[in-house]
């Protein structure tokens, strides 16, 4: 009898070995993700801050305050010149997100919905593969796009409303190329989460009588919140953090907000990516500056569309 | 079913908009500025040929509201507005847009040659230290290729890869005996090239016939601005895996630059001229330094300014 | 009351239908623009050819003096014979769209088919069919550059009476490197990425007890979404390729360090979509699973674990797009040499790299770029066709229903 229990017990430490090295090393791969933010920012705040704690090789140190409310990206001659300042860009860059999230938003969560519960299945199987390959598009091609049919459809479009628009290159036309390249994103997340709603609540709601429409958007949308708002975030990603593919459409605005949207603009990163090749010094420094800016910018709106996830509530399916 | 034409007809709605027929050419509109952004070698090529070098580094003194595009953008571009006024290297030009003429003189690979045609920037070249080479066979390649872009057979294929090559009569031949390492088979050296992109199709052309005649080396092309082409060459120490042994660089080397750089260490391989562009409905032909600088002071706002001249 | 409520699905429905008829619209546009761009370049020789091509450098061996070769061969409009020298050059494209001077006919007593080699090789050279003149270049006047045409080239030939040297290639500008490069990126990032990002997505989901600690690694990993590629890029440069430096036979920026920079972007990817299909698994599993007397490590890798399986595969999709779609990052940590020897030591380029490098040429080359473009879509679609069949047939063997 003894005998059994001890195996029985050592049996039971030994599953509780397994397990807790198995928690231990999962939690190390979870640490290491999360230390990565870590590492980035550690690179780009080497390079970055130094524009405001040193001289910059005569130039001066480049003003905190003025840097982040100023508006215009710089007075004065390149590499002659220390005053530089992101203000209006953080309003710019915040504003065509949220319009380009205005877009997609809806347009990718009701494709889901379409593919996941009204499409048929052979439809749907294609439209899914259809947007997952779109997805693997370099975002290159897309700004191409852009550049090559959003631009000509803009500057048409403003011709008829009568403002003479810059060959295009505006606001609207940096949103729809957003807005384009997220769909792809959120359509597909939010449909894992759509598909992964339970039936039975489905069911349970068609059998208390309601339309299916009813049952898709008040059950099944609902239930899926979750996932759905995770789409959302990792969209609001992708836009905030996209450089290429608008800096082919948006035209560069180096001063002054503007909320007009059939006017030029700029963004973050497209003032980061600008001439980040070909130049040295304080000019190049600085752009690490707009990098911490950047990232400062992510996780205020990360931290705010957490909040509101938090407020809207998480559906419990267990 | 309703749905679905209700659909359709949205989408046709929307396709007539952007089905509009060409108009033709009111000069009442304003000129719409294009640029390259200020670290661009074309800008400054273009601004000082144009008189204009104060814009050449900074934006402050451009007019309202110009609006910064790449080099392909630029070509795009001037494809749709009408309005718009921009430049390129000559060897980016094509039937797509309209280039003008510049105080009068076509924009032609001859009249670059015969000095007529004002617009254009400099190819530099730079490489490294004598000595700071992982080999001096490796060192020795690169003095041959330096020698090599004086001779009039770089001459062509810089002028067959769209740049203008500065007049030389050397021919490689005549001086080949001074490199003997191009006698010998160098296909286990490894060369790297790098710095502006704007050259990296002449530079690999010239690479390319090199190899040939010095021994077929490995030649390796990473180009990524013409700011590394100083980079990469003086300050990276051979042992960081981005250091290069020549770097091209589309602008003169600025005089931060050329601290500490012997003159046989850098020169000048090539121009590069610049066309002034615009839409192909647009009536101008030509168009002078003086016009230039007025649009892109902003002195001249509209097209009925410099129509009327 | 039924009218209205009618009424009102009415209008949910047809903004969900119009929804996904944008959805569709738009991305049909974009395939067509990349097809309809690209379609002209595309072709076999793309893929399986080098991109580099070799120069030759050749010069006339005992030559007596040109002759007369008359042929009775038809030439077309755009060939142009030289009687005096016996080859038939064309103006042609090259695989990457550029106009060449074609070798198309080169007569049997030519004195083109015996050359002597300049260069440091001893074999002797012949002028064959499909090579490309780049120029002849002549002692008494300038020499004849491809970029004139064959029409002037044989014009000018046909003036002299011998040549100084005469510059022929092979054809290159194919892709084959970069695609087994993307290949070899896919498969090492995803060899990385999967394990350390689902198996975040397990803890955080299964073992993580629900405090401060594990909301903070959390919005950590969340923040990593934003970041434009080009820091990652950078961050790449600065701490995967001494790693790997250190510990591998490489000597600069590789593929491997390449993977382990993609694999840092995927990981909120990965790990939020698992996330997400882990929490649709119902706690009864789990608990039925403790109950029958498995231990936390059973359940979770064979209960729960293949439960999320679809997510799983969703979050993989996604992730392979964007390692193949990622190109300002690779520009950063391993640069933009096109190779066709590849090797994971060292460094080459992804297609979309090439695309890239083919965009920063003066003047772009849109039209490649699309047919790059039409050549990934087409390994995306055939991975994904292929990941998708085989996980249907492995769910089917572990009996796991979804849907």
């Amino acid at each position: 009898m003894q005998s059994k229990i001890h195996i029985k017990q050592t049996q039971k430490r030994h599953n509780q070995w397994l397990d807790n090295a198995i928690k231990y090393i999962l939690m190390g791969f979870a640490i290491l993700s999360s230390s990565f933010i870590f590492i980035i920012a550690g690179v780009i705040m080497v390079k970055g801050v130094t524009p405001f704690i040193t001289n910059n090789g005569g130039l001066g140190r480049v003003n905190l305050a003025d840097f982040l409310t100023g508006s215009t990206w710089l007075i004065g001659e390149s590499f002659n010149s220390n005053l530089y300042a992101v203000g209006f860009l953080i309003i710019s860059t915040l504003f065509i997100a949220f319009l380009s999230l205005l877009i997609s938003f809806p347009v990718g969560v009701l494709t889901a919905l379409f593919i996941a519960k009204i499409a048929p299945k052979k439809l749907a199987e294609t439209l899914r593969t259809v947007i997952e390959m779109l997805a693997s598009i370099p975002s290159i091609i897309y700004g191409l796009f852009g550049a090559g049919i959003i631009l000509k459809l803009v500057y048409d479009f403003s011709t008829i409303l009568g403002f003479q628009s810059k060959g295009g290159n505006s606001i609207l036309s940096s949103v729809l190329v957003l807005a384009i390249m997220t769909i792809p994103t959120i359509a597909s997340i939010s449909e894992v989460a759509i598909r992964s709603v339970d039936k039975s609540i489905e069911h349970g709601s068609l059998a208390l009588g309601a339309s299916k429409t009813q049952t898709h958007f008040k059950v099944v949308l609902t239930s899926a919140k979750s996932g759905i708002f995770t789409s959302a975030i990792l969209g609001i990603g992708r836009v905030l953090g996209e450089a290429t593919a608008v800096s082919l459409v948006a035209g560069g605005r180096r001063s002054g907000i503007n909320f007009n949207i059939l006017d030029t603009t700029s963004t973050l990163t497209t003032m980061m990516l600008e001439g980040m090749k070909e130049t040295t010094g304080l000019d190049y420094d600085i752009r690490f500056s707009v990098g911490i800016v950047l990232m400062i910018v992510i996780l205020i709106t990360n931290f705010t569309l957490n909040y509101i996830k938090r407020k809207v509530g998480n559906v419990d399916v267990k | 079913m309703r749905k679905i034409f209700l659909v359709l007809a949205l989408a046709l709605s929307f396709s007539l908009a952007a089905c509009t027929s060409g108009s033709s050419f009111d000069d009442s509109k304003n000129i719409t500025v294009y640029t390259r952004d200020t670290t661009s070698g074309t800008r400054a090529g273009f601004m000082e040929g144009i008189g204009f070098s104060a814009a050449a580094g900074s934006d402050d003194v451009l007019v309202e509201g110009f609006v910064i595009k790449d080099n392909t953008g630029i070509m795009t571009s001037m494809g749709t507005d009408e309005y718009g006024i921009g430049y390129v290297s000559l060897s980016s030009l094509n039937n797509t847009i309209k280039g003008l003429n510049f105080e009068g003189v076509a924009p032609t690979v001859a009249n670059v040659l015969n000095d007529t045609y004002g617009l254009k920037r400099p190819f530099m070249w730079m490489v490294r230290d004598t000595g700071d080479y992982e080999s001096t066979e490796i060192d020795q390649l690169v003095k041959a290729f330096v020698a090599f872009l004086g001779t009039t057979d770089a001459a062509d294929i810089i002028n067959n890869n769209g740049a203008i090559a500065l007049q030389t009569t050397v021919t490689w031949d005549s001086i080949k005996a001074q490199h003997p390492i191009t006698a010998r088979n160098n296909s286990n050296v490894t060369l790297r090239f790098g710095g502006s992109d704007s050259i990296q199709k002449v530079a690999q052309a010239l690479t390319q016939a090199f190899s040939a005649k010095a021994g077929n080396f490995v030649a390796e092309h990473d180009h990524t601005g013409s700011g590394d082409a100083y980079k990469r060459t003086q300050t990276i120490g051979l042992s960081d895996p981005v250091s290069k042994h020549v770097g091209f660089s589309s602008r003169y080397f600025k005089d931060t630059e050329k601290v500490g750089v012997a003159t046989s260490d850098m020169g000048q391989l090539a121009w590069d001229a610049i066309v002034a562009i615009v839409h192909k409905n647009n009536p101008v032909t030509n168009i002078t330094a003086a016009q230039l600088k007025a649009i892109y002071d902003g002195t001249y706002t509209k097209w009925s300014d410099v129509v009327s001249e | 009351m039924l009218n209205s409520r009618r009424k009102k699905d009415l209008i949910l429905q047809s903004i969900t239908y119009m929804a996904s008829f944008i959805s569709l619209f738009v991305l049909i546009s974009i395939l067509l623009f990349v097809f309809l761009n690209g379609f002209k370049l595309l072709n076999m020789d793309l893929i399986t050819h080098n991109f580099e091509s070799t120069s030759y450098i050749a010069d006339l061996k005992d030559f007596t003096g040109p002759g007369v070769f008359n042929t009775n061969k038809d030439f077309d409009d755009h060939t142009y014979y030289s009687t005096k020298w016996g080859i038939a050059l064309s103006d042609s494209e090259n695989l990457m769209g550029h106009t060449i001077v074609l070798v198309t006919y080169v007569h049997e007593d030519s004195p083109f088919n015996d050359l002597r080699n300049k260069g440091v090789a001893t074999q002797d050279l012949m002028l064959d069919v499909d090579y490309e003149i780049v120029r002849i270049a002549f002692d008494d006047g300038p020499s004849a550059l491809s970029i004139q045409g064959a029409q002037n080239m044989i014009q000018v030939l046909d003036t002299k009476t011998t040549f100084r040297e005469l510059e022929y290639s092979t054809s290159g500008g194919g892709i084959r490197g970069s695609i087994i490069t993307t290949l070899y990126l896919i498969g090492l990032t995803l060899l990385i990425a999967l394990p350390v990002g689902v198996g975040a997505a397990l803890y955080l989901n299964e073992y993580a007890p629900k405090n401060k600690f594990t909301k903070a690694l959390r919005n950590l990993i969340e923040t990593l979404t934003g970041v434009p590629s080009i820091i990652y890029g950078l961050m790449g440069l600065a701490l995967f390729v001494p790693i790997t430096i250190s510990l591998t036979k490489a000597t600069g920026a590789n593929l491997i360090s390449g993977a382990l920079t993609l694999s840092v972007i995927l990981m909120p990817v990965i790990i939020r979509t698992t996330e997400e299909s882990l929490k649709v698994v119902p706690d009864d599993y789990r608990h039925a699973s403790l109950a029958l007397g498995g231990n936390k490590t059973q359940t979770t890798f064979k209960i729960v674990l293949p439960s999320a399986f679809s997510g799983i595969l969703t979050a993989t999709l996604l992730a392979i797009g964007r390692i193949i779609g990622e190109s300002a990052a690779l520009v950063f940590a391993v640069g933009t040499a096109i190779k066709d020897h590849v090797s994971i030591y060292d460094k080459s380029t992804s297609l979309s790299v090439h695309i890239w490098a083919m965009m920063t040429d003066e003047p772009a080359n849109i039209e490649l770029s699309t047919t790059i473009a039409i050549i990934i879509l087409v390994i995306v679609l055939s991975m994904n066709l292929s990941i998708k069949l085989i996980s249907k047939r492995l769910l089917r063997k572990y009996g796991v229903t979804h849907e």
